[in-house]
């Protein structure tokens, strides 16, 4: 044991990183440079390290600590730079109320009643500001769906809403914004639903003490842009493309849909594929392949959809930050204004999107 | 030519969260300095904190700077950046030109661990006119003609090959009228 403290000594008598005295973190990256270090100092480390996981597999994991265990902690500046960073105002009581969650104000006053002290304590916590910001979180996001996909059905809409508005997807914007250290909870790590109860009293704070407009712009900036790269279509399709197909053309007073078999290869193995064609009065639509004739026919009809809503695979790229300055008040109009659904869906009523 | 004997980690850019799709969020949490009052290789590390330090927290004002001046400890820097990674960086023995190098270095990090880059472009539209497939300039007559038929049987006209060329210049050189021999 002495000789193991010396060695330790030695350590850091030559400079090495007290990567060992740090509490357990997933990944430390060190920018190296070139050390000639003593023969017995990589044994050394190695022994160590097998120890310190022998230990931390008998408890179950490496331990954990928060952040604001450690020496070098200043939770006013950590609030100020969070407003800095994200480059907006907060009224700082709102802010602090915000990351105050149920569960911290609840073990305070357990922890002081076990000492004695009986005090009520005056902390607000996050309830209210979560459910607001809830609300306006999905009502922005629903804005900036409906003018950006005007010629969309609002069963998609709903779909990509649904998907943005996800605890998947705002935890990993909760996380990304560095709101996972200066969360007030009594959950260490923290659970999914905290960090996007924590977002979304954020979101009301902001639009408290900065106004809607911002806290709008701030949800297109952070939640909506999540939809970059991701294919809509995968989100939701049609369930019946050939019927929709079919009563679309039918209310705007086009012919049936015909399909048509255009090109096919390979009909007795494994990998056929057909492609089909729709064509309406003879004017061809769009075309789609399959491994059968009734899968290519599905994939036709389909492609026709996506056509009409302008959702194709080579459609406009989506709009984000500094070029929704235009549509602004679009967005703003269409938030309570919810597209045709696909049973009502006609295009002489919808518009195409100019973005 | 190839990489394989790097150990560096090879990907392709990314950023977190979309970040400067909307708005750019600097990636940097907050750094930490570590550095000893007395030593002389502390001494860059203390000059920077002397002078360029206040500028450095203010133009930087989403990033929360610690000081740790401890004693007998070599000076050194650690970032902790938005997606929970760590950059430890020993700045023993530096000059205060140094160390505010290697600290904008870090400002600038997304903290993604350092890769090399496997391409320096990106694109989302990789085709336009639509990826090649067998049937691509495939005459819709093959669907309905019966083989074997008179223009779609025979191989895809290319013009004369090499050999008919050569044939057409002999004969192009050969004398048209050739002059019999008078006995």
């Amino acid at each position: 044991m002495a000789a193991l403290w010396k060695t330790c000594h030695q350590c850091l008598r030559y400079g090495l990183s007290h990567k060992s005295f740090y509490p357990s973190v997933s990944a430390i990256n060190v920018i190296s440079k070139r050390n000639f270090k003593p023969r017995w100092v990589a044994p050394t480390l190695r022994e160590i390290k097998r120890r310190k996981d022998v230990e931390d597999d008998r408890n179950g994991g490496p331990k954990i600590f928060h952040r604001s265990t450690f020496l070098e902690w200043n939770y006013d500046a950590e609030i100020f730079a969070f407003s800095n960073r994200l480059g907006e105002k907060f009224n700082e009581a709102t802010l602090r109320t915000a990351l105050t969650h149920k569960s911290y104000v609840e073990r305070e006053t357990a922890r002081l009643s076990d000492i004695g002290v009986d005090s009520y304590l005056q902390i607000q916590n996050n309830e209210e500001l979560a459910v607001a910001g809830g609300a306006l979180i999905s009502k922005f996001t629903n804005g900036y769906l409906r003018a950006v996909f005007t010629r969309v059905p609002e069963e998609l809409i709903m779909a990509m809403h649904d998907f943005l508005t996800s605890t998947s997807n705002l935890e990993i914007v909760g996380k990304h914004i560095g709101l996972g250290d200066l969360m007030l909870c009594s959950d260490f790590p923290c659970e999914s639903e905290t960090y996007v109860k924590s977002l979304k009293a954020v979101v009301a704070a902001l639009a408290e003490s900065s106004g809607e407009e911002r806290a709008r712009i701030f949800v297109q900036d952070l939640v909506v842009t999540q939809l970059y790269g991701l294919d809509i279509n995968e989100l939701w399709n049609p369930a019946d493309p050939v019927g929709n197909l079919t009563d679309i053309l039918k209310r705007e007073g086009k012919a049936e849909p015909e399909f048509r078999l255009i090109k096919h290869s390979g009909q007795n193995s494994v990998l056929a594929v057909y492609y089909v064609g729709v064509y309406s009065d003879k004017n061809f639509i769009a075309e789609g392949a399959g491994e059968s004739l009734e899968i290519a026919k599905e994939m036709a009809a389909r492609e026709a959809l996506k056509q009409l809503f302008h959702t194709e695979d080579s459609m406009k790229a989506l709009p984000f930050g500094r070029q929704l300055k235009n549509i602004q008040s679009k967005i703003v109009q269409l938030e309570n204004q919810p597209n045709l659904p696909l049973s009502k869906w006609i295009s002489e009523k919808v518009t195409s999107a100019v973005h | 030519m190839s990489n394989k004997h790097l150990f560096l980690p090879s990907g392709f850019i990314r950023t977190p969260l979309q970040n400067g799709l909307g708005r750019y969020i600097p990636q940097l949490q907050r750094i930490t300095l570590k550095f000893c009052k007395n030593h002389g290789g502390s001494r860059g590390v203390r000059d920077f904190i002397e002078t360029d330090l206040m500028e450095f927290a203010k133009t930087n004002p989403g990033t929360v700077v610690y000081l740790k001046p401890r004693r007998h400890r070599y000076p050194c820097m650690v970032a902790e950046y938005l997606n929970g990674e760590r950059e430890y960086l020993s700045c023993h023995e530096f000059s205060r030109a140094e160390i505010q190098k290697w600290l904008s270095y870090m400002c600038t990090r997304s903290g993604i661990p350092v890769m090399r880059f496997r391409k320096y472009q990106h694109t989302d539209y990789p085709s336009i006119q639509g990826v090649w497939n067998p049937f691509t300039h495939q005459a819709p007559e093959i669907n309905v003609a019966q083989f074997p038929h008179e223009i779609l049987s025979k191989p895809v006209d290319n013009g004369p090959t090499a050999t008919d060329q050569l044939i057409e210049i002999f004969k192009k050189t050969q004398i048209k009228d050739p002059v019999k021999p008078e006995h």
